[in-house]
């Protein structure tokens, strides 16, 4: 029998050649995640879901980001679906690196845009616009979207890549005002605690 | 209608939830990804929401209240199908019990938003967004590893073909069959089955997988009377531990 003491027997040595390194993007793509907040508020960029297609984000991102505070909508995009224009700061306006519109004939198509408008907020959406291509969509929007707020950064999604939520669709959320004890603080953690300890005391 | 027939459906249907909520919330923290452990975590929450849901109707009719009822039973007085009782393997076993049970449980609960008994047919309207989202889930978790590779849809052909017969059990008629249909509080479990057949049929279509014959599959009965696997009764155990620690706790 071979010894199990690793001094006596060792792992056998291995071939240079069979370890190799892990390959690039050997995961989940990711997909962005908006949520409307309220019934006629604006959707808002929350963040970004792992998945392997886009129904499957749909699915995934639903409790990921909406299992706690209440809302009445969330859509989907892949990521690689994003079209951004330069980030700004201070008093300049991402609006203005746009140049005008020069050709818009052809075949037009609906974009979504979305504006931030604090550094270190969440993308809001802002409207949306026909166009050519995202490019031509920003142009559009500056005309139509920009208002005199400074707006850092915008984003433009072609509709119809994103997975909305279907109308019969609006009912996925209606308990979830009841689901409170999924909010730390409906525990009353420290309420129990004090309790604890006065009677142990 | 008796009184007996109406609390022997709703335990059965809040066992069922119970059990299968329990055993989906132990893949809590252990989900094969970050927001798919969130997504069975919550499903399993709402299906103990459920439960409560009827426990509490129950209560109405005389019971005890929904926490004794839960924590203080032993197996043989639970009325939930065996198939919600088998403990958890591999992940597919667990996505396939998902997709066959909550496909029965949705076709259950929206026979029911016509129920003659107001309670239920309200509580059928409350949670039909909970449902409606649960079988999205399963189905296109199904369609999606039920197309993927040889391994997955291997994997998931093989429990599908274990699970079926604990499946079929979930239509284990009642004693009270004849008076619950008669009364309009629902339409019985053989039409509840036909619709699941042909849902489940379905969703596998557009996949790699294919439904055995169910004509040769002899159900796993007995649930319904208190009749469970030797699974069961270690569930209880360890779902009730803090409750017989201390019956008063909140957590």
């Amino acid at each position: 029998m071979n010894s199990l003491d690793p001094r006596v027997t060792r792992l056998p040595l291995l071939d240079e050649s069979v370890i190799k390194p892990k390959s690039a993007l050997d995961q989940f793509g990711t997909f962005e995640v908006f949520v409307e907040p309220k019934e006629g508020k604006p959707f808002q960029h929350e963040g970004c879901a792992h998945a392997p297609n886009l129904e499957m984000a749909y699915v995934l991102a639903k409790e990921a980001f909406t299992r706690r505070f209440t809302c009445t909508s969330l859509y989907v995009v892949d990521t690689c679906d994003v079209y951004l224009s330069p980030m700004t700061e201070g008093d300049k306006n991402a609006y203005d690196s746009i140049p005008e519109v020069t050709d818009d004939a052809g075949d037009k198509t609906s974009f979504e845009i979305y504006h931030l408008i604090k550094r270190g907020k969440q993308h809001v959406h802002a409207g949306s616009v026909r166009a050519l291509n995202p490019l031509s969509a920003m142009a559009f929007a500056k005309t139509t979207l920009n208002t005199s707020k400074i707006v850092f950064n915008i984003w433009v999604i072609r509709t119809d890549t994103i997975r909305f939520t279907t109308p019969e669709e609006k009912d996925l959320w209606i308990t979830l005002p009841e689901k409170k004890f999924r909010d730390a603080s409906e525990y009353k953690g420290g309420d129990k605690l004090k309790n604890f300890l006065e009677k142990t005391n | 209608m008796s009184e007996l027939a109406l609390k022997e459906l709703l335990y059965k249907m809040a066992d069922d939830q119970l059990i299968q909520g329990h055993r989906n919330s132990e893949w809590t923290g252990m989900g094969p990804l970050l927001e798919e452990d969130i997504a069975f975590s919550s499903m399993a929450q709402d299906k103990i929401g459920q439960s409560l849901a009827l426990y509490t109707i129950l209560h109405q009719l005389g019971e005890r209240d929904p926490d004794t009822v839960a924590f203080t039973r032993n197996a043989s007085q639970f009325h939930n199908c065996q198939l919600v009782e088998l403990p958890n393997a591999e992940y597919d076993f667990s996505l396939i019990r998902h997709f066959l049970y909550d496909t029965a449980e949705a076709i259950r609960f929206e026979a029911l938003t016509r129920s003659s008994y107001e309670p239920l047919a309200q509580l059928a309207a409350k949670i039909r967004g909970e449902l409606r989202y649960h079988t999205l889930h399963a189905n296109t978790w199904i369609k999606q590893l039920g197309s993927a590779t040889p391994e997955s849809i291997e994997r998931l052909q093989k429990s599908l073909a274990y699970a079926l017969p604990f499946a079929l059990g979930i239509f284990e008629e009642s004693p009270y069959e004849k008076e619950i249909i008669a009364s309009g509080i629902i339409e019985g479990e053989q039409k509840i089955k036909e619709k699941w057949l042909a849902q489940i049929q379905k969703i596998l279509a557009q996949t790699s997988l294919y439904l055995p014959d169910i004509k040769i599959i002899q159900p796993i009965v007995g649930g319904r009377i208190g009749k469970h696997s030797e699974h069961l009764q270690p569930l209880l155990d360890e779902m009730s531990e803090v409750f017989n620690i201390d019956p008063t706790a909140e957590w």
